[in-house]
């Protein structure tokens, strides 16, 4: 028998910077991918909810695009079809990349969910104080309708930081990827997997612990 | 804003979200129409692949169902450590990346009991059940809840006991209520069902996988030709023709049910 026994802190004690790194590199994958889908989410979810001509149309096509279809199928389709036409990535661009537009298409869905949740006459004291449509956006809807839409938002982040281990099928060193590599390599497969699990259940519950924390923090006031 | 208005922005929205997916569809078809690369790789997709991906999406969909129902009924009954047991199953399951558990079930398991070692699609399909019965039971337990008080005690008055009120009360009227979440989670697993690509089973994605490498390999074995673009669109759009009429039906039941 090669299995050697169960034993967990060797296993961190002897990789813990390959898994530091790993750790790092999903982090970073993550930071990317949720700065770009906030904004992405922003952005369009504001041109939904106005009603912007052409924008409007374009955000409810990349929409129902990304979200009836496999993230696997569009991680393939940046790092596997586009060097067709000559547009390489690097493995780095092509993991933030693709979890910012699969994460955009759903927050742009929870933005615009919240900003059409701010009532009409919110808006209409805007005007009647005579800001224009985009300091009523930046002052009015953004600050309320922002905080409706906010934990929903977070879950959305949430499965963007998950994702990221979808990275394992382009090679991308972030944590899956690094364990697997080192499991296969020592054959510490239960540890790896241990491992793995417990440093993606830490992130996520610590990321769920914050939406609570902001739901009560941010609640809108006569919603408290 | 009028209705008619709002109409035809809707009419406009479609003719718009079809136009992307014809054009993709049409390259597509023609590179079926005007190449002999095209046939085998299409048939070998559909013939092959299709069939995978439909008994993973299947198996898991009836195995969250049953699992996650059953579950999130016995979390409404007030018993501290089976509602903490149940809870930990939900949080684990519905926090981890699931190709961390597809790994956990198909290189875990092994390593731990040489007895659960699964194919691949096997293994796919209980990783989705894992997260799927969680994600089922969630919504079960706020359902059952949802059901007012005085159905269960006129349920008891009747004569029934703790599973004749939820087998023929309680529940009937709460999977009315889970039919949205139900076709949602349908949608979820067929698009995560791809996830066995990542351990070798052969799905629609590994079918497309394999046949773009061999066509691409050098001539005596393949062609030398790199056709990525045509094989992984098509599989966006046929994954696209699944799943958007399936959200559209979901959208439809929330708003008819709830």
């Amino acid at each position: 028998m090669i299995l050697a026994a169960y034993d967990l802190w060797a296993f961190v004690s002897e990789n813990h910077e390959e898994l530091r790194e790993g750790l790092v590199n999903t982090l970073k994958v993550s930071a990317f991918g949720i700065a770009g889908a906030f904004v992405i989410g922003v952005v369009l979810g504001a041109a939904r909810a106005h009603r912007i001509p052409v924008v409007s149309q374009f955000t409810a096509v990349y929409v129902e695009l990304i979200r009836n279809t496999p993230i696997l199928v569009q991680i393939f389709m940046i790092f596997y079809a586009l060097p067709q036409f000559g547009i390489v990535f690097n493995q780095f661009t092509v993991a933030w990349l693709a979890v910012m537009i699969w994460g955009g298409a759903f927050n742009s869905e929870n933005f615009r969910a919240g900003f059409e949740a701010v009532p009409y006459r919110y808006r209409e004291a805007g005007y009647a104080l005579g800001f224009g449509r985009l300091a009523t956006f930046l002052n009015v809807t953004l600050p309320i309708g922002g905080r409706i839409a906010l934990p929903s938002s977070i879950n959305t982040y949430i499965s963007v930081l998950k994702n990221t281990s979808l990275m394992y099928v382009i090679g991308y060193a972030e944590l899956t990827t690094t364990a697997l590599n080192i499991s296969n390599l020592t054959l510490q497969t239960t540890e790896a997997l241990t491992v793995l699990a417990i440093v993606y259940l830490t992130l996520v519950w610590s990321l769920s612990a914050l939406i609570r924390l902001l739901e009560s923090r941010l609640a809108l006031p006569e919603a408290r | 804003m009028s209705a008619l208005f709002r109409r035809r922005w809707r009419f406009f929205v479609a003719v718009l979200l079809a136009l992307p997916l014809a054009v993709l569809g049409v390259f597509v078809w023609r590179s079926i129409q005007n190449s002999d690369w095209a046939e085998p790789v299409w048939d070998y997709i559909l013939t092959e692949g299709l069939p995978g991906t439909l008994k993973v999406s299947a198996a898991a969909v009836v195995g969250s169902a049953l699992i996650g129902v059953v579950f999130g009924t016995l979390m409404t009954i007030k018993l501290l450590p089976l509602q903490a047991l149940i809870r930990l199953y939900i949080e684990v399951f519905r926090g981890l990346p699931i190709l961390v558990t597809v790994f956990i079930v198909y290189f875990g398991l092994p390593s731990v009991n040489r007895g659960l070692e699964f194919g691949a699609l096997t293994a796919a399909s209980i990783a989705l059940i894992l997260w799927g019965s969680a994600q089922v039971a969630e919504a079960t337990r706020g359902a059952v809840q949802s059901i007012p008080h005085e159905q269960h005690e006129a349920a008891s008055a009747l004569g029934f006991g703790w599973v004749g009120r939820h087998r023929f009360v309680i529940l009937p009227q709460s999977l009315r209520r889970l039919l949205p979440p139900f076709v949602s989670l349908l949608v979820n697993i067929v698009q995560n069902s791809t996830l066995a690509q990542v351990i070798g089973g052969l799905e629609v994605l590994e079918a497309a996988e394999r046949q773009n490498e061999r066509i691409a390999a050098i001539p005596p074995i393949g062609l030398g030709e790199i056709h990525a673009f045509e094989i992984f669109g098509g599989v966006l759009v046929l994954f696209f023709l699944i799943s958007f009429p399936l959200t559209r039906l979901a959208a439809y039941l929330e708003k008819r049910l709830v």
